[in-house]
């Protein structure tokens, strides 16, 4: 027999979702505040800020080493996610469609990088690189960014090939088609969302990387975090309010392009969560 | 898809080739110069070296010390999160904007999360601006650069880690166990410590050691959170690269971070295979 719900019972409920939303303010709190204060009108920061103005926007499109960093930031990951994606998605069929031993080492190893300390990559590319007379260079960012994001497109991969049919592919392969033309109009239109998700995953955790950059650029070339953290340790201004609300509008835009993909929810849960790996 | 063997060594060819040149060479020349002498020879000095010191020692135990607070933390914070999440919203809407809301700050970089704290904590932070406004305190407190700011910032960037954890188990907890114990007569609070929280519990493992692994690992957040004063062993890292020039320190160093994150994983992944012997 259920017994109806007593006032202890009811307050368990309200107090879990009063506990919630302290705990989503709090995660919403700190990118809340640096968006509100780029539109400050005073020199130093205020919260909440006074007045509103775009002054902090055009000082930072205006000046050149911003740009550039941006620029940087926006090449290096673009150029890590499309070698990513062409490293991954393979790498994920195999793992899907092939069972031979060691398949499940191997595939731990690809995604190793995920939970490796980052900081540790980014000396061993360091040392790595200046032994081969590459250190500090576009190329040494760009081997540390695929091999760090490379995981998030095997993962997103690898979670929608084993959520589609395979037989249709075989189906394909028995009238006729190669596996080429197999893949490329069979499993790829439908693991599409799947690759999109982890590209996006890539693009991002790509841009906002500082551990592996740090290492591998220098006070005129660097990536946009980087360029933050070298601007925060001397200034803590509106102007680095405005580059910091900047790249929490690209987070958003990211979020909402993966939801548009497969649905944040699921890609959340499969690409962050490990417990299911 | 079928393949033959031929054509899935052709597929893996070049993700194999990228890994082995641009992460196991990489890690094995680090592992290498930590055992190395400025002269070239092998030597086990770096690791005496770090090992003997006292100040390594208590770099490493504050860094630990401020991972377990964390993992705590986020616990604490999370688990309810994705209680809620999961089981008491019940409009789709609702529960998309909380994953919107916990993803977020995950796309955003350390840095411009660490400076949201600055803005909230420092001395004519919100906090402190606050507190003196209704009179509470009358100087600003030092809520800044400390272990306490350490922590915060750290739970703040690990916490949907956590939650999302905690989520993709709660998402398969069969759910006539839990109607099962209440038409049994159990209240949802015994309810939920007698079926629910324990089918929970591989998503609360798996979440804490991800969170205190990264955590252990993490450098930007103590970097600019403690001003300073407090020494974590990613910082020692860096500083051996960039103001003491000791690479082979800092390799001996690095090789101990990724030893204390690897049998962490391991721990991890213990843990999994005794649950998966458990399940069947």
């Amino acid at each position: 027999m259920r017994i109806s719900l007593n006032h202890a019972d009811r307050l368990g409920r309200l107090s879990i979702a009063g506990v919630s939303c302290i705990v989503l303010l709090y995660l919403a709190l700190p990118l809340v505040v640096v968006i509100a204060i780029s539109f400050t009108e005073t020199e130093y920061l205020k919260f909440p800020p006074q007045g509103f103005t775009w002054r902090w926007y055009w000082k930072v499109v205006s000046d050149p080493t911003f740009v550039e960093a941006f620029v940087v930031s926006s090449q290096l990951a673009a150029a890590a996610t499309a070698t990513a994606l062409l490293l991954g998605v393979p790498a994920a069929l195999v793992f899907a469609r092939k069972k031979f031993p060691g398949a499940r080492a191997m595939n731990a190893l690809f995604l190793s990088p995920l939970v490796l300390p980052t900081i540790v990559l980014g000396v061993a590319i360091l040392q790595y690189a200046s032994a081969l007379g590459f250190a500090r260079s576009f190329w040494a960012l760009y081997v540390g960014h695929v091999v760090l994001v490379t995981p998030y497109v095997i993962r997103t991969s690898l979670a929608s090939l084993s959520g589609m049919d395979a037989t249709l592919e075989e189906a394909a392969q028995d009238l006729g088609a190669t596996r080429m033309q197999a893949f490329l109009l069979i499993t790829l239109p439908q693991i599409k969302p799947g690759v999109i998700a982890g590209a996006l995953f890539a693009f991002i955790n790509s841009w906002i990387n500082v551990e592996v950059s740090i290492f591998n650029s220098t006070a005129q070339f660097v990536t946009i975090p980087v360029k933050l953290f070298n601007y925060i340790q001397f200034n803590i201004d509106p102007t680095l309010a405005a580059v910091s609300a900047v790249t929490i509008y690209i987070a958003i835009l990211v979020v909402v392009a993966i939801d548009l993909a497969v649905g944040i929810e699921k890609a959340a849960v499969n690409t962050t969560a490990d417990a299911r790996s | 898809m079928r393949f033959t063997s031929v054509n899935a060594a052709a597929l893996l060819l070049g993700p194999i080739a990228f890994f082995l040149l641009f992460f196991f060479a990489p890690f094995a020349l680090l592992i290498g110069e930590s055992f190395t002498r400025p002269d070239g020879g092998m030597t086990l000095a770096n690791y005496i070296t770090v090992l003997s010191d006292g100040y390594y020692w208590k770099a490493l135990l504050n860094t630990l010390l401020i991972s377990f607070w964390v993992t705590v933390v986020c616990f604490v914070l999370g688990y309810p999160l994705a209680y809620f999440t999961v089981f008491h919203v019940p409009s789709v809407w609702v529960r998309r904007g909380i994953y919107v809301l916990l993803v977020t700050p995950l796309f955003t970089s350390n840095i411009v999360r660490a400076f949201g704290w600055i803005i909230i904590l420092g001395r004519r932070g919100i906090v402190n601006t606050s507190l003196i406004a209704i009179g509470l305190i009358e100087s600003p407190l030092d809520l800044l650069y400390s272990k306490t700011s350490i922590v915060i910032g750290l739970s703040y960037i690990l916490l949907p880690v956590m939650a999302l954890s905690v989520c993709s188990v709660l998402q398969t907890v069969d759910r006539s166990l839990i109607e099962a114990a209440r038409d049994l007569g159990a209240r949802p609070s015994r309810a939920f410590l007698a079926v629910t929280f324990p089918l929970s519990l591989p998503g609360v493992v798996a979440g804490s050691i991800i969170v205190f692994a990264l955590s252990v690992s993490a450098y930007v957040i103590p970097s600019i959170l403690s001003g300073g004063r407090e020494m974590v062993t990613p910082i020692l890292i860096f500083q051996q690269y960039t103001a003491t020039f000791r690479p082979d320190i800092g390799a001996a160093l690095s090789v101990v971070l990724l030893a204390v994150t690897l049998l962490l994983i391991g721990a991890y992944l213990f843990f999994l295979e005794r649950r998966l012997r458990v399940a069947v």
